[in-house]
């Protein structure tokens, strides 16, 4: 048991909440499995456009390791299989027939989850598609099954800009959740670490059984996994650790209950950009066109995830595989008269060189324009103001941009990811992406070893 | 308007500036004027995919307002001083028509030079015209004696914006502030023009004794305070700046209020600026425990009066506060300012061959910034050592 609070960081209070309202997709007409969404997954297509599928039949393996693989979240035919640049496979897309046909697999009684044999949960794991949910540190990548992590993290807790709350993503859940947390307990000999926002509903977030508890507070990135981490079990050179999303061991403690895929997601509808902001409650993968209704997507970015963290899927994209968030703001690209110059009341700052910073924070409209032009670091003392992170994020970058694999691990990149700089890439003046260079540098690392 | 604007800068980049075109190696002068007219309208590639409103056009620019009451008290001053010397009858208009006078040109061929350089690196070496160049080349004007030769301003600012910046990479990139680069040069190639009595009135043949000369001449055993009383300095004057010295730098009122400007606005780190004074007043108060009959004038004068001296409050503000050359990490920062100011004060007392530390003690801990973030950083990778072993 643990309370963290932090001091560091900003929560930037975007319009688009997401409001109390949840809507039924349950049957969506298609839905994807993106491999953009699993770092460290080596995609090979198991099926063939025009294929039938079931609900968890394997859709996507992997070429590394055995046994791991994608399933269909719903029953229905193979429409398409998108590729992009060098053939990478971006996703593949299933037209639902809304049946719901599914494979079977073993269901299991809530009292016995506990006590089922490591071997056997990972193999029942890999099979129903649900491995993938489990990621490592370092890298974030797809955790390996063959691994000894030295404890697992649970991701409850979401500082992310219009993040989702729990209450709603676990509403009516509990029991899944528990089970899922009992599921977890079983594959490391560590401690499984709950890390939710103090005061977080439901109230199993804080009280699970065979876990330990800790509570989080204060803003944006104290809810990110490396912040948790570094909090509670910090990891060295060598160390492993396991996190996974809330969401995803609600959906775990499911499949070991019902014996079946666990299709049922619920995300967040956020962003000024949406006609509608809200929760949905449906299915993973879906189409966010479906999700959203009578929204306008010309000029407008969709992002999967947060404006921070998140991913650029367009207005034909689906909800990615971690993520409990959908974000759609306005694009920028508006060129302004002098605008190094302008006092704006209205722009929206970190900085205190805008008359904003000196009126009542009001909700912020951010588009997506990068107000700048990219230079060299000239103001290296905005990053650490932004970082919950004992590291020296200026120092970090400079190691990395130098090709300094050695002092980059010795100043501690292996503890982070690149959300855990994105908010120090927002306040930059230089415009640097510093989450951008930090993964790069971790690419490198994984590369060589 | 913004759209029409877009529309023609676009036009006239497609037809000169692009690729294939015949002005397409000058693009970062075209792109340097295009985004001072207009924001660079470009968006995010990928996450963050939003962005602060702030960009370094901006922060520099607010660097150069914060000096804006050092460069109009500059302008007054100098023109005051000439009328002083002169014994013409004081007046306002007269003063700043004087000091336009003077100050302008020195101004105007830093700027063109200084700006011709960085336009040249920018365009051989492909990277964009930096803004840092406008704090670089008013911070240097105003650190000259208002009688300087206009050549000797020309080559010390090509010495500093190349020797000083550009070979390291550019801005974000230097070792040394280029602007205290650009007038160490000047210092040391010319001292005849730099330092001396004779200088700082912009009039042939006359010549006084800055406060700082006056003390490092002052006999020994005497009040340090009385000496400047006896040359005419009271503490007022020297504060409010109405005395001879260096263009920008003898005013510390106005260095004040660029200072409240940068902190405010959160531009300059209040860390180093704090570091600095109490490094000269800790320096100041262990020198008056040295004071005696025998010991230097300079022994036993109060540490407030180092403040407000010579180019202290200009240098700890505006020069010292460059994040490039300075330290990069919070205890670092304080580390480093408090030395600069502990050096100010030895220089000035303890070394006779230069009546003023500041540009010195600056350049000094610019070279010694990297060490002193080094044992920062180590003692941050030693702490996250011990916490994972003891976890």
């Amino acid at each position: 048991m643990g309370s963290y609070t932090f001091t560091k960081g900003k929560d930037i209070k975007l319009k688009g909440a997401a409001g109390d309202e949840v809507s039924d997709v349950l049957s969506p007409r298609i839905v994807a499995i993106q491999p953009p969404d699993f770092r460290g997954l080596k995609p090979r297509l198991a099926v063939a456009e025009g294929d039938s599928v079931k609900m968890g039949t394997p859709v996507i393996t992997d070429k590394e390791i055995d046994g791991l693989c994608l399933v269909s979240p719903v029953s229905g035919k193979v429409k398409a299989i998108n590729r992009g640049l060098k053939r990478a496979l971006l996703s593949v897309v299933i037209e639902n027939d809304g049946k719901n046909t599914a494979e079977s697999f073993p269901s299991h009684a809530p009292d016995k989850l506990a006590k089922l044999k490591k071997a056997e949960t990972i193999q029942a794991l890999l099979k129903a598609g649900l491995w993938p949910a489990f990621r490592q540190r370092p890298f974030s990548k797809i955790a390996s099954p063959k691994d000894e992590p030295k404890s697992i993290f649970v991701h409850a807790v979401n500082t992310e800009p219009l993040a989702a709350d729990m209450a709603k993503i676990l509403d009516g859940k509990e029991k899944f959740f528990q089970a899922g947390l009992d599921v977890l307990t079983g594959l490391t000999a560590g401690k499984v670490h709950v890390c939710a926002k103090s005061g977080a509903k439901p109230e199993i977030l804080t009280n699970a059984k065979g876990v330990e508890c800790h509570t989080f507070s204060g803003p944006h990135p104290a809810g990110n996994v490396s912040t948790l981490i570094q909090a509670v079990d910090p990891i060295n050179k060598g160390d492993i650790v396991w996190y996974v999303e809330a969401q995803e061991v609600a959906r775990i403690g499911r499949f070991f209950l019902e014996g079946t895929y666990p299709q049922q997601v619920v995300v967040a509808l956020t962003g000024e950009g949406c006609a509608k902001t809200g929760y949905a409650r449906t299915v993973q993968g879906a189409a966010i066109k479906e999700l959203l209704p009578g929204t306008q997507f010309e000029g407008k970015r969709c992002i999967t995830g947060s404006v921070l963290a998140g991913r650029e899927i367009g207005a034909d994209g689906f909800i990615g595989f971690y993520d409990t968030q959908i974000s759609v703001v306005p694009e920028g690209g508006h060129r302004e008269l002098l605008g190094w110059l302008m006092p704006g009341a209205k722009k929206y700052t970190l900085s205190h060189t805008y008359l904003s910073a000196f009126l009542p924070e009001q909700e912020a409209s951010l588009d997506t324009d990068e107000n700048g032009g990219h230079r060299a670091i000239v103001l290296n003392d905005t990053y650490d103001k932004y970082t919950t992170l004992d590291i020296v994020t200026y120092f970090l970058l400079k190691a990395v941009i130098a090709g300094d694999i050695d002092e980059a691990e010795r100043l501690g990149i292996l503890e982070c990811d690149a959300e855990d700089f994105a908010l120090c890439s927002f306040a930059c003046p230089s415009k640097v992406n510093v989450g951008a260079i930090i993964r790069r540098g971790l690419d490198v690392i994984e590369k060589e070893g | 308007m913004n759209k029409l604007l877009a529309e023609q800068s676009k036009k006239i980049e497609e037809k000169f500036f692009a690729k294939g075109k015949p002005l397409e190696k000058l693009y970062p002068l075209f792109d340097a004027m295009d985004t001072f007219l207009l924001t660079p309208g470009k968006t995010t590639k990928s996450a963050p995919h939003v962005r602060d409103s702030v960009d370094i056009k901006r922060v520099m620019i607010f660097v150069v307002i914060a000096l804006i009451p050092c460069i109009l008290m500059g302008i007054y001053n100098v023109g005051h001083q000439v009328q002083a010397a002169k014994a013409m009858e004081p007046s306002l208009l007269g003063a700043v028509g004087i000091g336009l006078w003077k100050v302008l040109p020195i101004i105007i061929v830093t700027y063109a030079v200084g700006g011709l350089w960085e336009v040249l690196f920018a365009v051989v070496r492909k990277h964009e015209v930096n803004e840092g160049f406008l704090v670089t080349g008013i911070l240097f004007a105003l650190t000259l004696p208002p009688s300087i030769p206009l050549w000797i301003v020309a080559v010390s600012i090509s010495f500093g914006v190349v020797i000083g910046k550009e070979i390291f990479g550019g801005t974000g990139y230097n070792v040394l502030n280029p602007a205290l680069t650009a007038r160490a040069f000047a210092f040391f190639a010319y001292p005849a023009q730099m330092s001396g009595d004779a200088v700082w009135a912009a009039v042939d043949g006359f010549s006084q004794a800055t406060p700082l000369a006056v003390l490092s001449q002052a006999d020994r055993g005497s009040s340090a305070v009385d000496a400047l009383a006896a040359a005419g300095y009271t503490f007022q004057d020297v504060a409010m700046g109405f005395i001879p010295g260096s263009i920008g730098e003898t005013s510390t009122v106005a260095c004040l209020l660029g200072l409240a400007f940068l902190l405010v606005t959160r531009v300059a780190s209040w860390r180093i600026v704090a570091g600095c004074w109490i490094g000269v007043v800790a320096m100041g108060l262990v020198l008056n425990m040295f004071k005696g009959p025998e010991a230097l004038a300079y022994m036993n004068l109060p540490p407030h009066w180092h403040l407000i001296m010579g180019g202290f409050a200009f240098g700890s503000i505006f020069m010292a506060t460059d994040p490039v050359s300075s330290s990069a990490t919070n205890t670092g920062r304080w580390i480093y300012g408090v030395l600069i100011g502990m050096l100010v004060v030895l220089i000035r007392v303890v070394n006779p061959a230069y009546p003023e530390g500041v540009m010195l003690a600056i350049l000094f801990m610019n070279v010694f910034a990297p060490l002193i973030d080094h044992f920062v950083v180590e003692a941050n990778v030693k702490r996250r050592l011990a916490r994972v072993q003891q976890a």
